[in-house]
Order: structure tokens, then C-alpha cells, then sequence
């Protein structure tokens, strides 16, 4: 069953002085339970595929197709909804919210769902147990390593039970231990879980884990191969 | 709940700058809340005593008396009126004068006052006169004398006058049969109150003496002063005994004096504008703060953005943020004001060095601060709003962020 139908959409910029394909005529579909890595070169256009299926951007044409609901048709309000209720994301950055504890932040994304307390708190510490840090539920981000930041980051995408994951580039400021650490623990929640992951990745590690690698230059997919 | 706890932790995520915009909040606050406290003390003090010295609450008069202060237009049954007026509900006490125009002489100099006669025990009802002469000043009409009338004059006019306690001052004055009389009378006492202008005008002596040496019919006075239990009830008060007695002139003392009913008005405006005026300058200062915070954490709004947080959770969350930021700065700026406020109430401002131009316009040259409780909750609610208003065009900023573009930012 294909959560993810992409029909040949692109993405051209025109605010540069020559206009810019970041994706052109890019047909695609992912199904439940991928385990998906999209590579290449830098500026091939992984990124703005991401942000184009995460709802972040809206294709120039073309259109995206999301559990039967076609994301560029929805109001910029809409989409905000739409995207906090079937879209985790997992940014290279970890971008946790500073002033809150590593609880706080998965908790966060349930209380805008206006999820009951309790279902939050049970929710919330199975998660960071899920991800090894059962232990380090009242640290603040600043108080965590980086892998352990962007542990705490896939427990907060997955906080929402989204239809998928968007990772764009995760392990790029990771080391090596933390960078398998966390491939594990994805690798785990998309077999018990059946959880759906994309990730953008220039890392060989995470394309070794991955069960299918898309790859994409000058905005067109040049090859797709499932392992 | 938890956009609370975001926006509560985000105000002291740097510490210093919050710390700054609190200190410039607070300080705002204190000048504001100081000069209005010292003003509102002024005016006060200003307003006790033009009621306790100069007008009492309300007066009666003849109603052709003011005109030129003509001593035939006396009102007739003085103490029928006395007494049907102090069962008025709400009139606290009141005392009948006779006022005469007279011409004050001494061996050195000479000029024109208003000679009050007074009911001694009842006047010290209405007038506090009697409590602005010190104990080496004499007395309020207190020592006998058999040969001549005693008489009460100010420090300004004695010393005009070159006049000392027991001096001799002749008052010359037109009495109610139109013939001119002139009376020695030996000065009991030397009163100073904060108004140099008015002492300078005003002498009393007993009413029975002056009734006696200007013929003035028994049981007729110039005037009935009166106080009563709340200075805003004088008006109504004032009607009533207008429409109780038609054939005389009542004013209370927003009509006898204007210029402290204005007073009171003008204060209570001086302290909107005084207010506005910093909060306004506050409210540039708050907007460029949020505006820095935003550009600093651009990233972490698009990142919210991005996992789903809508916009109007974003717009609440910087309102949250100023407004908790200001409110912190306006309770320390009142705490700091209202313990300063309490001390100058006690201690006072002493404003000595200028004590000639203060006292001409009828200003006590030591000032009490004050000011109630209202104010306080009041400049709370205005710093609330202007933080509200000054968080709008941050937090607009911050909802109009293109979340992909934010995430990129460094």
C-alpha cells in the first residue's frame, strides 16, 4: 500500500537570475514500511524532495499524493495540521526546543494534538525508552550529547504516531557510535513498528541500512534500487 | 499549559538581555510612578489645606456679598441657619464669620486685609488656623485682654507690617451704619500657613469684638463655612442647602476655588501623560527587543512551524513571552516604586532651597508622595496592554516566517 504517490512534480526557483530545476519531473511512490534512503551529490534536489513531500514547500507542478489526500491543494493552516498529524521529521540539526527537558519536547508535539495528560506522560516516557533514554527524561537538550539530542528528536517525530518519518540528513553531525546507535534504533521501530522512514543522506552507513535507495541528480531520479 | 511553560522558560533564556528590558521597564515605572506620587502629594496637600485653611468644604454667603465684599449684606439668622444645616446628613461642622475689608496700619507700614471674625471653639471645627501657630508664636485669640480687641496674624504680614507678638496694629474699616472706624488691636498670636499669599490677606479676631466695633446686628454674619465627611459630596450637599434656603448663595468648593477643583483633574491627567509617555517609549523598546529574539531564534520557529505548530499557537507564544517579560518588569518596578513611595511619604521632599516661590503659589515646601492602590493596579493594567500591543508586530513577524527558509538560517 503506497503512503507516499509523487506524479511528476518539480521545483523550479525563479528568484535567482537563472531560473533553478531543483526537481524536475520526479515520479515516485513509497510504501508502508519503507525504510528509504534518497542520496546524491549536493544540490541534486534531496532536500527539496523532502521539504515537497513533508508539506515544507509546494511544488511548482505536478502533485503529491498523502494517504489519499493531495498535500498541495491544502491552505498553508491545513497544511500545519496535516503535517502534525501524519508527519514526524528528524532535522541534521536535532532542533530540540532549548528550554524544554528531553521529556518536555516529545510531550510537546502531543499537546498540540490536545492528546490527554495521561496518555501524553505514558506515551512519552515509552518513546524515550523505545530510543535509550529512559534515563535522561528531565535533561535539558543542552545537557545531552548529540546523538543522544537526536534520539530525542526521532522519539518527538514519532510522538505524533505519523503515517511516516522525514529525516533530512540525521547522522551528519553524529560519530560513528552515535550514527549506529540511532540507525538502530530507526532500523528497530520500522520492524516492530512497521514505522515508514525517509531519509536524505550523503552518509554510507545509513544507505547501507536502508531497504531501498533512490537516488537523484539534477532533480530527476536516476536510479531506484530495492535491496 | 505547556505554551506557558515554553514562553515562561523563553523570557530567561538570555538572562542578561531580559534582565536589561526588565531594569528599563522598572525604572520607567519608578520615574513614572515617583513624580506622579510627588505630584499627587502636592496636590494633596495643597487641596487638605484649602479646605482645613482657606474654604472649607462649602460657604454661604449673602447673595449680593461677593460682589464688593459690602458689610451690610450680612445673612440674617446666622444660628437658625447654623443649626439647620449641621442636620444635614453628611455635614461634619460648620461656623459662622463676620468678614470686614479693613486697612491694617502700623507705625512703619500699611496695607489691606480681610478682618475675620471668629466663634473662637466653633471655628477650631472647621479651621485649622488655630494649628499653624507655633508655641512660641503666641496663641489663637486665647489671651484676654480688658483695653483692647486681640487679633491673629500671619508671619508674612507681621513681618510686612514689622508687627511682633503683643505689637499694636490699627485696622481701619467702614462699619455697618457706613461710618468709618478705627480700632487698635494688640496681636495674640502669628500663625504661618503653606500658602504666603492667602496669610498675607487674612487677620482674625473674635466675632463678639468685631461685632461690637462695626455695629453688626446681633445674629447676622457674613459667612457660614462648613465641612463635610466626604469632599466629593460637596456639591450635592451644596444643593441641598441651596434649595433649603433660596435667599442665599451656597457654593461649595469646586466653585469657590476653580483652580484646585482643576487641581485635582489636572493631576489625574498628568498621570495618564506621564505614563503614556513612557510606556510608549517601553513599548519601542520591548518591540525591538522581541524582534531581536526573533531573528536570533529564526531557526526554532521554523522547526515549529515545520512539525506542526500553527500559527496562531506561534502569534500567542511571543505575546506570551512580552507580555510575561513586561509584567515581570512592571511588578519590579512597583515594588521598587511603592518602597520608595512609602519611605518619601514619611521622610518627605524637602524643597527649602526654593521655599519664597513655592509657598507664593500655595504649595507646602515639604511634599509627602502618595499615591493609592488604584494607581498601582492601574499602571499594571496599561503596561499589560502596552506589551500587548507592542508583542503584535513581532509576533506577526514571526508567523509570517517561511519555515523552510527558517530552518536553513543559521
Amino acid at each position: 500500500m503506497s503512503v507516499i504517490k509523487i506524479k511528476n512534480i518539480t521545483k523550479t526557483y525563479t528568484e535567482t537570475e537563472v531560473p533553478v530545476h531543483a526537481v524536475n519531473g520526479v515520479d515516485l511512490e513509497i510504501e508502508k514500511g519503507e525504510f528509504t534512503a534518497i542520496v546524491g551529490p549536493s544540490g541534486s534536489g534531496k532536500t527539496t524532495l523532502l521539504n515537497m513531500i513533508g508539506g515544507l514547500e509546494k511544488p511548482t507542478s505536478g502533485n503529491i499524493t498523502i494517504n489519499d489526500t493531495e498535500i498541495e491543494n491544502l491552505s498553508s493552516s491545513d497544511l500545519i495540521d496535516f503535517r502534525l498529524r501524519n508527519i514526524g521529521f528528524v532535522f541534521q540539526a536535532y532542533n530540540l526546543i532549548p528550554v524544554l527537558t528531553a521529556k518536555e519536547n516529545v510531550e510537546f508535539i502531543m499537546s498540540l494534538q490536545n492528546i490527554d495528560k495521561a496518555e501524553i506522560n505514558k506515551r512519552t516516557i515509552s518513546l524515550l525508552e523505545s530510543v535509550g533514554l529512559g534515563n535522561r527524561v528531565n535533561s535539558k537538550p543542552t545537557q545531552l550529547s548529540g546523538g543522544q539530542q537526536q534520539r530525542v528528536a526521532v522519539a518527538r517525530a514519532l510522538a505524533s504516531k505519523p503515517q511516516f518519518v522525514l529525516a533530512d540528513e540525521p547522522t551528519a553531525n553524529l560519530d560513528s557510535v552515535s550514527t549506529s546507535q540511532l540507525l538502530e534504533i530507526m532500523e528497530e521501530l520500522n520492524k516492530k513498528e512497521n514505522m515508514t522512514f525517509i531519509f536524505s543522506t550523503h552518509d554510507q552507513r545509513v544507505v547501507d541500512k536502508a531497504h531501498r535507495i533512490i537516488t537523484i541528480e539534477d532533480g530527476k531520479i536516476i536510479s531506484d534500487v530495492r535491496k | 499549559m505547556m505554551l506557558l511553560k515554553i514562553a515562561w522558560r523563553n523570557v530567561w533564556r538570555s538572562k542578561l538581555r531580559s534582565s536589561v528590558v526588565i531594569l528599563a521597564i522598572a525604572s520607567g515605572l519608578i520615574g513614572g510612578l515617583a513624580s506622579t506620587a510627588w505630584m499627587n502629594g502636592m496636590a494633596d496637600q495643597r487641596i487638605e489645606s484649602t479646605f482645613a485653611i482657606e474654604t472649607a468644604h462649602i460657604q454661604l454667603h449673602n447673595k449680593t456679598f461677593n460682589e464688593n465684599f459690602e458689610i451690610t449684606k450680612t445673612i440674617d439668622s446666622t444660628n437658625y441657619v447654623l443649626n439647620e444645616v449641621r442636620k444635614i446628613k453628611g455635614v461634619k461642622s460648620a461656623t459662622s464669620r463676620i468678614s470686614i475689608q479693613a486697612m491694617a496700619s502700623t507705625a512703619s507700614n500699611n496695607t489691606g486685609v480681610t478682618l475675620i471674625g471668629v466663634d473662637k471653639e466653633m471655628e477650631k471645627e472647621v479651621s485649622m488656623v488655630y494649628s499653624k501657630i507655633d508655641s512660641v508664636s503666641g496663641n489663637y485669640l486665647e489671651t484676654k485682654s480688658r483695653v483692647i480687641p486681640t487679633i491673629v496674624v500671619s508671619k508674612a504680614l507681621a513681618k510686612e507690617l514689622k508687627l511682633k507678638l503683643k505689637s499694636k496694629i490699627i485696622l481701619t474699616f467702614q462699619n455697618y451704619n457706613g461710618d468709618l472706624n478705627g480700632s487698635p488691636f494688640k496681636v495674640v498670636g502669628i500663625y504661618k500657613t503653606d500658602n504666603s499669599k492667602w496669610d498675607k490677606r487674612f487677620v482674625f479676631a473674635k466675632q463678639s469684638d468685631l461685632r461690637r466695633l462695626a455695629s453688626v446686628p446681633k445674629d447676622e454674619t457674613h459667612e457660614i463655612a462648613i465641612l463635610v465627611d466626604n469632599y466629593n459630596e460637596a456639591k450635592k450637599i451644596s444643593e441641598i442647602i441651596q434649595n433649603k434656603f433660596p435667599q442665599i448663595k451656597s457654593e461649595d468648593w469646586a466653585v469657590i476655588q476653580p483652580y484646585t477643583e482643576m487641581m485635582t483633574s489636572y493631576m489625574g491627567i498628568m498621570m495618564y501623560v506621564f505614563m503614556s509617555i513612557i510606556l510608549a517609549a517601553l513599548g519601542f523598546g520591548i518591540v525591538n527587543t522581541m524582534l531581536m529574539v526573533i531573528l536570533e531564534r529564526t531557526r526554532e520557529l521554523g522547526m515549529l512551524m515545520a512539525i506542526g505548530m500553527s500559527g496562531k499557537r506561534i502569534f500567542i507564544m511571543i505575546m506570551l513571552e512580552t507580555v510575561f517579560l513586561s509584567l515581570v518588569g512592571a511588578i519590579v518596578g512597583e515594588i521598587l516604586s511603592y518602597t520608595l513611595i512609602e519611605y518619601l511619604g514619611v521622610a518627605g521632599i524637602d524643597l527649602s532651597s526654593m521655599a519664597q516661590g513655592i509657598e507664593s503659589v500655595g504649595f507646602s515646601v515639604v511634599s509627602y508622595p502618595k499615591l493609592d492602590l488604584y494607581s498601582y493596579v492601574e499602571i499594571t493594567i496599561m503596561v499589560f496592554i502596552t506589551s500587548v500591543i507592542a508583542s503584535i508586530y513581532p509576533a506577526y513577524k514571526a508567523v509570517k516566517l517561511n519555515p523552510t527558509e527558517a530552518i536553513r538560517s543559521i
